[in-house]
């Protein structure tokens, strides 16, 4: 609780660099969060975060400064729930490999029906977003939009919804022969996970002022996600906050400076820390924390 | 349509076509007998562009040459990272879901390894050569020398691989632990090394389709992914783990995508290809042939 009156005043204390650091930081920690709700406790390996990252982004585009911030934000990330509702229909009628490639393939189809329609429309591919509010008030935005991610990840594992999505990872058909409706889990699932990249899809709209495709539905958003939800032990929701904050800190220290040795050295570690901690960072600790718990020690944090 | 453009479109399918089986088969020898999905794929074609190219502006190498080159030592890099990576962790890991998200993100430290360490030698900027770049009349049919070349070499490996996984031991040991590893092991095939020759091939494979492609299609780091996800909608459209399938799947992609752009635009081609690969994934998920394996 401190530490969200700390980060809300942060502004205050700080220049406008370290701020818009750590609005990237929270950008991340929302991305994670809300992937993890489905692809974490369920194993459906999804691809297609930066899909409604991209949505939400346009929406953005298209409507300001038309509507208020506020409700352009939130009409964002139901925009990418609604999404997430129609092609739900479709993606879950496939699992495992097939998961995977299809939320890729959707998220580059998506891609390529933007640019043919801005190309038809408008002739050129990008879109300058003018007037956009000040750092401090899309920093705040995205404060509340990480933690609600925090929250909603939390509740959700901890309730039978969550219980019934953590079965259908272990064993789909023996959950289906149970009475779980592994098929409406996934898909609402999926809903709520869809609704965070839209609206923050739609502030880092703002934010950079400026869109085009490209970067819009940039697959590495998807990609990062998954890494940083790794690191962080891809069912974990205080992990996936370590992920986020570990990577993205990391990245702004080095890629600045050496944007290919450090995405380089990014890649050598993934691959040695798959190789060699095979359930991320803090499974290691996993099991002190499990006996912290038991203990009855951990006391309000 | 005369028969010249009829034709002209059907030549133009065929070499892309042919190329796209090349990529899709090795990708899918690697998912059909281990089960991982490799999405640095296309990085691997990549580098086997930039080293033909490097090989030919640096040395004056033809690229029908420096592919046995290429392709040796890519099949090298597949054997190492069969070896260091793959094998130790798919000993160790037990679950198939931890397995599958793990060698994806493996599989994606390579590609951007492969993708960074290209725009530190060779920049990012586009990069190209012309090769035998005369015009030879085919049925009236005109058509750049290095494009018949492409077409050539990509339909003798395939007929190489149909034969190979048809007619030979080694080939009936593919297939038979592709369909049932267990009953395999039982008959005494010998998975270590099926696993060390899916790599070496699959990367083999892609290195021959980057030569070949670098003859007429420009270089760029980040030329990669859009080839792993052509060859991941082949590998559907002819069924995961169905190696004869992506053979038949990739021509007939290049052929649909030739066909479908000449009728409406260039900037249509990957939505034609996208919705193509969805209805399939969507409708036959086991493939057009409907052999495919989860």
């Amino acid at each position: 609780m401190l530490g969200v009156v700390i980060l809300a005043l942060m502004p205050r204390w700080t220049s406008d660099y370290h701020v818009s650091v750590l609005l990237d930081v929270l950008m991340w920690v929302a991305l994670t969060e809300s992937w993890i709700i489905l692809s974490g406790y369920t194993g459906y390996i999804s691809l297609g975060h930066a899909a409604f990252f991209g949505l939400g982004s346009y929406f953005m585009a298209l409507t300001w400064p038309k509507l208020p911030f506020l409700l352009g934000i939130l009409l964002a990330g139901t925009l990418s729930s609604l999404f997430a509702l129609i092609i739900g229909l479709m993606v879950f009628r496939v699992r495992g490999p097939y998961f995977v490639i299809l939320t890729l393939g959707l998220t580059e189809f998506i891609l390529h029906v933007v640019i043919n329609l801005e190309i038809k429309l408008g002739g050129t591919v990008g879109r300058i977003l003018m007037g956009a509010p000040d750092l401090v008030t899309l920093y705040h935005a995205m404060l509340a939009v990480a933690i609600a991610a925090v929250i909603v990840a939390y509740l959700v594992k901890n309730s039978r919804f969550g219980a019934g999505l953590f079965s259908l990872k272990e064993d789909e058909e023996a959950a289906n022969a149970l009475g779980v409706n592994t098929t409406l889990q996934k898909w609402v699932a999926y809903v709520i996970s869809a609704f965070f990249p839209g609206v923050v899809g739609a502030i880092m709209a703002l934010r950079h002022s400026y869109i085009d495709p490209y970067n819009a539905f940039d697959p590495m958003v998807s990609f990062q996600v998954i890494v940083m939800a790794f690191l962080g032990g891809m069912e974990e929701v205080e992990g996936a906050i370590g992920g986020a904050v570990l990577l993205t800190l990391v990245s702004e220290a080095l890629w600045a400076r050496y944007p290919y040795y450090y995405m380089i050295m990014i890649g050598v570690i993934m691959i040695v820390t798959v190789k060699f901690m095979p359930l991320g960072l803090v499974a290691p600790f996993k099991g002190r924390l499990l006996a912290r718990l038991a203990d009855g020690s951990r006391n309000g944090a | 349509m005369d028969w010249t453009r009829i034709l002209q479109i059907l030549f133009t399918g065929l070499i892309i076509g042919g190329i796209y089986a090349l990529i899709a088969v090795g990708l899918n020898m690697i998912y059909g007998t281990m089960r991982l999905l490799n999405i640095a794929h296309g990085e691997i074609i990549m580098l086997g562009a930039y080293v033909t190219y490097w090989l030919y502006t640096l040395y004056g190498i033809s690229p029908l040459v420096s592919v046995v080159a290429v392709m040796g030592i890519a099949a090298l890099v597949g054997a190492v990272v069969c070896r260091w990576i793959f094998f130790p962790i798919i000993s160790t890991t037990k679950s198939v879901s931890v397995l599958e998200s793990n060698s994806l993100l493996i599989f994606y430290g390579l590609s951007i390894i492969f993708t960074n360490v290209a725009s530190l030698l060779w920049t990012t900027d586009a990069r190209g050569y012309s090769y035998l770049t005369n015009v030879v009349n085919i049925f009236g049919v005109p058509l750049m020398q290095n494009r018949l070349w492409a077409l050539g070499v990509s339909f003798a490996v395939c007929v190489f691989f149909y034969v190979l996984l048809q007619k030979t031991m080694l080939g009936k040991a593919i297939r038979a632990l592709i369909q049932d590893r267990d009953a395999s092991l039982l008959v005494g095939v010998n998975p270590d090394g099926i696993y060390y020759f899916s790599f070496a091939i699959s990367f083999a494979l892609a290195g021959l389709a980057g030569c070949l492609l670098s003859m007429f299609y420009e270089i760029t780091p980040f030329m990669g992914l859009p080839y792993t996800v052509t060859a991941f909608i082949v590998i559907v459209l002819g069924g995961l783990g169905n190696v004869l399938g992506s053979l038949v799947g990739g021509i007939l992609l290049g052929l649909v995508e030739t066909v479908g752009v000449s009728l409406t635009s260039p900037g249509w081609r990957p939505i034609l290809s996208y919705s193509l690969f969805i209805l399939i994934i969507v409708l036959r998920p086991r493939g057009i042939f409907g052999k495919g394996v989860y």
